[in-house]
């Protein structure tokens, strides 16, 4: 152990405006790289900022349903089917100018179709059969074969079920690329998933931001107020967190949304934070306790600085890095239980977001149907990265606001 | 206070009353540990009960109304005939003011009367209950010690090893572990290992126990039913292991810091005796504080653990009581599971003051 250097030193305060700021941003910036973990996290939270903020914008929620493309693995596309003699003559719609083009309602072809024709309308005459349970697809495919239609539209996935050497013996894909490639696949309704990734995070992530924050202020002015109080407030307030503490929180949140009829995101944040805010409420409690006894906080009241300044000035800063670390893990608490609740149905499940798209899984099977595991995959991943992202996060922020850390800036 | 004063030797001294006596004896009573924790452990299950009574009772859209209004519609019953239906099944009187209802709830509880069933009717709560709870405190209780075990285990050999590169794959490891929440990982062992991979039939690992066996202390029962209860287990252990890995790794770190250590091995003791009587015992003793709140955890994610698994337990007994309204069924498996964790507090409780005796003595954690 070092021994403590006894010259008197001269402490010299910078009074330039931008220092501080600098210094700090140079202490995070020093902090989240050397922690090869945190950067991980930090990197990850960054990146689910763009996707919440700005993915909406360049990526549309897809509900629009497409029969032909229920629950399609990843890569699928739209095929372009023509018979043998055509291959090399029909491998676009452009090719297909002044033709006839078959297609089935309600599909990934028509989708397609309808778009060129937009831009188009002259392009070819269009063909069409309902989908009829499938009886649609069969009517077209002998339309084609007979030399009614010149060319059709179809799912990847339905020329690989329908389309074969047996079945149809003259048809063969001549561009099996033809519009957009599923990143994920699509849902059990034809709808495009990694769409549904993008556009799903938002209202789960600003509920959980919101009830963490409420949580984490619940818990700061009552852990405060506690300590700094005492007497009979404080066993009071005690009391109240220990009561709420030893009560399973999940179960009473099902029992409590399904008494309220949960309906809105707000709400559903509130009564997060009301179930979540004992157990930092106890550390903040005994952190102010043990803070109020420190020299310095002493002497700021020896020194009759005002409760004002000796709370701001003398025992918020000492928490803040704290009370940050804490807010991190309150916000993953409560996506765990907003994301629970909905995975049951317990909560509101209009809004279409991660959690809805787990409670179909559970509802719809789709959890153990082979083709469709990417409907519950992409979500799991999704929900799983960004609790990995915050954790990781939050471990890093532990080491910037290391006092240590700090001094060799 | 009212006291007798009595001189001896010319100094006056005061006699207690018999007031005065209880309340000393009491205070020296609850300056005993045990009795104190005994004490707190029954006002919180009084304070649960009381709590539930009123959550059922006093929520806007009262569940009482509800159900009354529901009868009359799905059964064509008069106000009258469906509200002595409604009374009997809540088992209280609805005509009696708020008080003597719950005086009446609270003795019926005492008696272990949980009312009866609304959807299943005749089904005594209580029954319904005691056929769930075994299943669920057999997992959770099962998941929670393994998890305990091995994340203690895990734990100190990071501290022991600590900035070494086992040390930091198991951090990280533990960071996700204690960031990803358990009904995720449940989700990814159904689709990844039973869907896609076939590792396990998903079919064959629902429920308690294959139903064509006759529950029986016979060697096939017992393995059946661990092979129920595997994927419950095994969930619950992945989603506590990683908070048990990090605490025990930062409580080893500093008890590995500590005076009495660097002593004993000065005092050449076997490694194996530091490692489990100085370093483990020391070190786990933190660890019991996060137990009690630990154990709310898990029997409250068992809710969606067993949902998810098809695991007949209590937790999917609570949420199929909520799905279909089943307001006494609820009332009573939710208090239910609220006395477990009081009593499983309590328990960890006692452990504690056992494995450390400054607790008895002073009082504190």
């Amino acid at each position: 152990m070092t021994t403590q250097a006894t010259t008197p030193q001269v402490i010299v305060e910078d009074r330039s405006f931008f220092k501080p700021i600098l210094d700090r941003l140079k202490i995070f910036w020093i902090g989240v790289t050397r922690n090869k973990s945190g950067f991980v996290g930090f990197l990850g939270l960054m990146f689910y900022v763009i996707v919440v903020i700005f993915g909406p914008v360049f990526v549309a929620f897809d509900d629009e349903v497409k029969l032909d493309q229920i629950a399609a693995p990843p890569g699928a596309r739209v095929q372009l089917l023509t018979r043998v003699e055509n291959v090399g003559t029909y491998t676009s719609l452009e090719s297909l100018q002044g033709k006839t083009v078959g297609i089935v309602t309600n599909t990934g072809g028509e989708l397609m179709v309808e778009d060129y024709l937009e831009k188009n309308p002259d392009a070819f005459t269009v063909e069409d059969e309902r989908w009829r349970s499938g009886r649609g697809l069969d009517n077209m495919l002998d339309n084609l074969d007979a030399g009614d239609v010149d060319a059709m539209l179809i799912f990847s996935e339905t020329v690989k079920r329908d389309v074969n050497e047996q079945t149809y013996p003259d048809l063969r894909v001549s561009n099996e690329s033809l519009g957009q490639s599923y990143i994920l696949g699509t849902d059990t309704q034809g709808r495009d998933i990694f769409t549904h990734i993008i556009n799903g995070g938002r209202s789960l992530i600003m509920t959980a931001l919101l009830a963490g924050f409420l949580s984490t202020m619940i818990a700061l002015i009552f852990g405060a107020v506690a300590a700094l109080v005492g007497g009979i407030v404080d066993r009071i307030l005690t009391s109240i967190a220990n009561f709420i503490l030893v009560i399973p929180r999940f179960p009473l949140l099902v029992v409590l949304a399904a008494l309220t009829n949960l309906n809105n995101f707000v709400l559903l944040a509130v009564l997060i934070a009301v179930l979540s805010w004992p157990v930092l409420m106890r550390a903040i409690r005994s952190q102010v306790l043990s803070l109020r006894e420190r020299d310095y906080v002493e002497a700021a009241v020896a020194l009759d600085l005002g409760m004002r300044h000796i709370i701001m000035r003398e025992i918020l800063p000492n928490m803040i890095s704290f009370v940050a670390i804490n807010l991190i893990f309150a916000v993953t608490g409560a996506m765990y239980e907003q994301i629970g609740l909905i995975f049951l149905g317990m909560a509101p499940i209009n809004d279409y977001s991660w959690g809805v798209m787990l409670y179909f899984g559970r509802t719809r099977g789709t959890i153990f149907n082979p083709d469709s595991a990417m409907m519950v995959l992409a979500p799991v991943l999704a929900i799983a990265f960004f609790q990995v992202s915050m954790v990781l996060f939050a471990r890093a922020l532990e080491e910037i606001f290391n006092p240590r850390l700090r001094a060799s800036v | 206070m009212a006291t007798h004063n009595k001189v001896i030797g010319g100094v006056e001294v005061s006699e207690p009353s018999l007031v005065d006596k209880i309340l000393n004896w009491l205070q020296r009573g609850y300056s005993n540990y045990i009795f104190r924790t005994v004490i707190q452990a029954l006002v919180t299950i009084w304070a649960v009960t009381t709590f539930t009574f009123f959550l059922v009772r006093l929520m806007p859209g009262n569940p009482v109304e509800v159900y009354i209004a529901q009868i009359i519609n799905t059964e064509n019953l008069t106000y009258e005939e469906a509200y002595s239906r409604a009374a009997s099944q809540f088992s209280f009187d609805l005509d009696a003011s708020p008080v003597e209802q719950y005086v009446d709830y609270m003795g019926a509880l005492l008696q272990g009367d949980l009312g009866t069933s609304i959807t299943s009717t005749g089904t005594r709560v209580l029954d319904q209950i005691l056929r769930f709870l075994p299943w669920t405190l057999f997992s959770a209780g099962a998941g929670l010690l393994v998890s305990f075990i091995l994340g203690l285990f895990l734990g100190m050999l990071m501290a022991y090893y600590r900035n070494s590169p086992l040390d930091h794959i198991l951090s990280f490891i533990s960071a996700i572990f204690s960031a990803v929440p358990n009904y995720i990982f449940g989700l990814l062992i159904l689709v990844v290992f039973g869907v896609q991979l076939k590792w396990f039939n998903v079919g064959d690992m629902r429920g308690t126990y294959d139903p064509s066996l006759t529950p029986a202390f016979t060697l096939e029962f017992i393995l059946d039913i661990l092979q129920h209860a595997f994927l419950p287990i095994l969930t619950y252990v992945l989603g506590t292991l990683g908070t048990w890995m990090l605490s025990t790794k930062s409580s080893t770190m500093s008890v590995l810091g500590e005076d009495y250590i660097n002593v004993a091995e000065a005092r050449g003791l076997p490694q194996s005796r530091i490692i489990l009587s100085y370093v483990g015992r020391n070190a786990a003793l933190p660890l019991f504080t996060l137990l009690a709140i630990s154990i709310g955890f898990v029997l409250g994610g068992s809710v969606l653990i067993e949902e998810l698994y098809v695991y007949k337990g209590l937790g999917s007994f609570l949420f199929q009581s909520i799905s279909q309204r089943d307001y006494t069924s609820m009332q009573g498996v939710f208090l239910v599971i609220t006395i477990s964790v009081v009593l499983s507090n309590f328990a960890a409780d006692l452990l504690y003051s056992r494995l450390d005796p400054r607790v008895r003595i002073s009082g504190e954690r």
